[in-house]
């Protein structure tokens, strides 16, 4: 087992060389997402964004071997150059029909940006507001006693 | 709604703060159900549904001892959410490195 059960949900923090208003644009704007959505081969086709509270985007990655890839979610918190929460869906895939929630914050100190990029998940909305805040603790402790478990069952 | 595939099934278990606290118990060492209800306000009948849904889930597994059956926590469960992360976390870092390498290019354009 490895040590990123620990931190359960998803929390990726990166310092980005530009300013935070550059940086919301890169979300929010089709035409700056295309070109740096998916990791490595991936490349981002399709971005289609209604930025609004409550509206959809959508969009699609490809690579020749895994062919396309569609994903989509809703708005649901704007503050520009600052906050953007919306819901994250593969259409198909080891996590399709499975929703979850992203939270991205922006803070600008000299020029530069901290994003801090937040997903949890959950099976819909509903549920969210269920468990939100409550997954930290349980999986720590859950996460060190599933690696003593993997200890012994090595030995 | 009722999840069909593991994963779903796993993180349905564990929308529930009754279920992670059980779970929490149990990362202690196994424990009985009258042990496990002790520290919650709810019946024991309220107690087992939420045993159930966990065994279901495959992140719990019961004794088979008639009178005693201990319930201990199941470390595989766990590790199928942890797969689903790390299959994220990549996506993203990937992604975000990606991010940086576009911001450049911009910078670059910008100063021609």
């Amino acid at each position: 087992m490895s040590a990123t059960l620990a931190d359960d949900e998803l929390l990726i923090t990166r310092i980005v060389d530009a300013p935070a208003d550059v940086v919301f644009s890169l979300w929010t704007d089709p035409e700056h997402f295309r070109h740096w959505m998916g990791p490595g081969k991936y490349e981002c086709r399709e971005a289609r964004m209604d930025v609004r509270v409550g509206g959809a985007y959508r969009g699609m990655i490809y690579a020749d071997d895994t062919g396309e890839g569609w994903f989509g979610g809703v708005y649901r918190e704007i503050v520009p150059s600052k906050r953007l929460v919306f819901t994250w869906k593969w259409d198909s895939g080891p996590s399709g029909e499975l929703e979850s929630l992203i939270t991205i914050t922006f803070a600008e100190h000299d020029g530069k940006t901290t994003m801090t990029f937040h997903q949890t998940p959950f099976l819909n909305v509903e549920r969210r507001d269920s468990h939100i805040g409550g997954w930290n603790g349980a999986f720590n402790k859950l996460g060190e006693y599933a690696e003593k478990l993997a200890r012994e069952h090595a030995r | 709604m009722q999840p069909s595939d593991p994963l779903s099934e796993t993180l349905f278990a564990l929308a529930d703060p009754t279920r992670r606290a059980i779970l929490e118990r149990l990362s202690r060492g196994p424990a009985s159900v009258n042990e496990i209800a002790e520290p919650f306000d709810i019946s024991l009948p309220a107690v087992s549904r939420h045993l159930k849904v966990l065994e279901s889930a495959g992140l719990i597994s019961r004794g088979r001892e008639a009178q005693w059956r201990p319930c201990q926590l199941e470390a595989d469960a766990l590790k199928r959410v942890d797969d689903w992360l790390e299959h994220y976390r990549r996506f993203w870092t990937g992604s975000f490195d990606k991010m940086d390498a576009y911001i450049a290019k911009l910078k670059k354009e910008k100063r021609k």
